[in-house]
């Protein structure tokens, strides 16, 4: 069952955030929700998180779901060693045995495996969003909200954490919805890129990714010419700031 | 440079710094005896140090020095476990720290003699350098407890939220360690703090094993030089316990809570 947010309006105090917005986010895709900073966008993900009430519409399907969340900022209990800190997110969803079977195999996937035992202070800021991510994942939920959760880092580390991203998501297919305001990014993960106004943010477009992921690599010449119909199409409109 | 090399070396400065102060005030207190010719007044140190060697060994000295250490241990238990229960609460939820402020106001308000007056009219003497020590030392604790719990990065406790930790497992993995520095910090003062008031109440109720009774009836009967060697005693006690305390402390900074 697709999960649908259907004219959802949204604002705190007397300034609107989201007007009127209607999407729907099939199972086991990736969903890049692309918008200009402060547009809105991580109010969007509260809304369909269930975290922020939205003042009209409806969230369809969403309240039987489990969330799991990666943040910009990798929030790890300092501490905590880099297997801990995952496995502490998923005390609340099944017993630490069981939790540390999944987190060894996420991190195994993402690459940490050698890294279980340290401390966040001894991990460089690629491994901490890497175990970021890798929390995210073990977290057995039906939907996965990214809260630019690529930009903290150096361009390197970021192409590097979005194939790992991609390494996961493979392991355990799942909904995800990431937001983000880089172009390259949507374009390289997404299955479909909502564009949002700057704020209060609307819908101002969707675009379906046709390049296959296989294909997709930055600078390649599939992943530009997607990339620059985006660009032309979200240049376009005035709105778009 | 080798950093073990590195390191040593500061600390063999400081020590010998320390030592050299210490030489210093020998030779002041000395002076300063001489000056006054009079032990009855201020004995000089050896006269002292002649006292201390002879009075350690015996039973008396040895039972009082059981007493107070029994004591002053039951009173920082005491005020460690409920200040670190009460501080964390208050911390954590502003209703307990409403309940919590204006007590903590008063007790730190009240003059600590006064305390021990009122304990000596409520309790039998044994447990009167407890009870006031525990109320000296409990608003320490609980302050530092709820600065702690304060203390915790709303960002970890967001994220521990939308994972939907268990709240057990919130207090004892992220609220506890996260207020661990304040917790060590209170419980440094609530010791030190401990020791002055025991003593302080003892000299007071007179209990039988005492550190406390053993400096009164020094000074009852004018023994100054003895008056010194039980006050040393006390100064040894809390400088022994401060330094297994910080020992543990820096024990667990490494190796987590």
């Amino acid at each position: 069952m697709d999960y649908e947010l259907r004219s959802v309006s949204a604002s705190y105090g007397s300034e609107p955030v989201l007007c009127d917005i209607s999407l729907s986010f099939a199972p086991k895709s990736i969903t890049v929700i692309l918008g200009p900073s402060g547009c809105g966008k991580s109010t969007l993900l509260n809304v369909i998180a269930g975290l922020k009430v939205p003042e009209g519409g409806a969230r369809l399907g969403f309240d039987a779901a489990r969330f799991s969340y990666a943040f910009q900022d990798p929030r790890l209990l300092p501490w905590m060693r880099a297997r801990d800190n995952a496995i502490f997110a998923l005390l609340g969803a099944m017993d630490r045995e069981e939790a540390g079977g999944r987190v060894d195999r996420f991190m195994q996937a993402a690459g940490l495996a050698e890294a279980a035992d340290r401390l966040p202070s001894a991990l460089s800021g690629g491994m901490k969003q890497r175990l970021s991510l890798v929390r995210a994942f073990s977290f057995p939920s039906e939907l996965l909200l990214l809260d630019e959760a690529f930009q903290a880092v150096d361009l390197r580390t970021k192409l590097e954490l979005m194939d790992v991203f991609l390494e996961l998501w493979r392991e355990e297919e799942r909904t995800v919805v990431c937001v983000t305001h880089d172009i390259d990014e949507a374009v390289y993960l997404a299955d479909r890129v909502v564009v949002l106004s700057d704020r209060p943010a609307r819908v101002l477009d969707q675009f379906t990714v046709e390049v296959p992921r296989d294909e997709r690599a930055l600078g390649a010449g599939v992943t530009m010419e997607a990339e620059a119909r985006l660009y032309r199409a979200v240049l376009s409109r005035p709105d778009f700031v | 440079m080798h950093p073990s090399i590195e390191s040593k070396r500061p600390r063999f400065s400081r020590l010998l710094v320390a030592s050299a102060a210490v030489l210093l005030f020998l030779l002041a207190w000395k002076a300063a005896a001489e000056a006054i010719g009079k032990d009855i007044i201020l004995p000089p140190p050896e006269r002292v140090l002649g006292i201390a060697s002879t009075l350690y060994p015996t039973k008396l000295f040895l039972d009082a020095l059981a007493g107070t250490f029994l004591r002053g241990l039951t009173a920082f238990g005491f005020s460690v476990a409920v200040g670190i229960a009460a501080g964390l609460a208050a911390g954590i939820w502003p209703l307990v720290d409403a309940v919590l402020a204006p007590f903590l106001t008063l007790i730190r308000a009240t003059p600590i003699l006064a305390l021990i007056l009122l304990a000596l009219l409520w309790f039998p003497s044994g447990f009167v350098p407890i009870f006031s020590a525990f109320l000296m030392a409990f608003p320490v604790m609980a302050t530092s407890a709820a600065e702690g719990a304060r203390a915790a990065d709303s960002r970890l406790l967001e994220m521990a939220s939308l994972f939907r930790v268990p709240r057990r497992s919130v207090f004892f993995q992220l609220r506890l360690p996260a207020a661990a520095p304040q917790l060590l910090a209170g419980a440094r003062s609530a010791l030190g703090l401990s020791w002055k008031v025991v003593v302080a109440g003892e000299v007071l109720s007179q209990p039988l094993h005492a550190l406390g009774t053993g400096m009164q009836n020094a000074r009852v009967m004018l023994e100054t030089g003895q008056v010194f060697a039980w006050a040393f005693a006390s100064v040894i006690l809390c400088g022994l316990t401060e330094w297994v305390f910080n020992r543990a402390a820096k024990r667990t900074a490494r190796h987590g809570l």
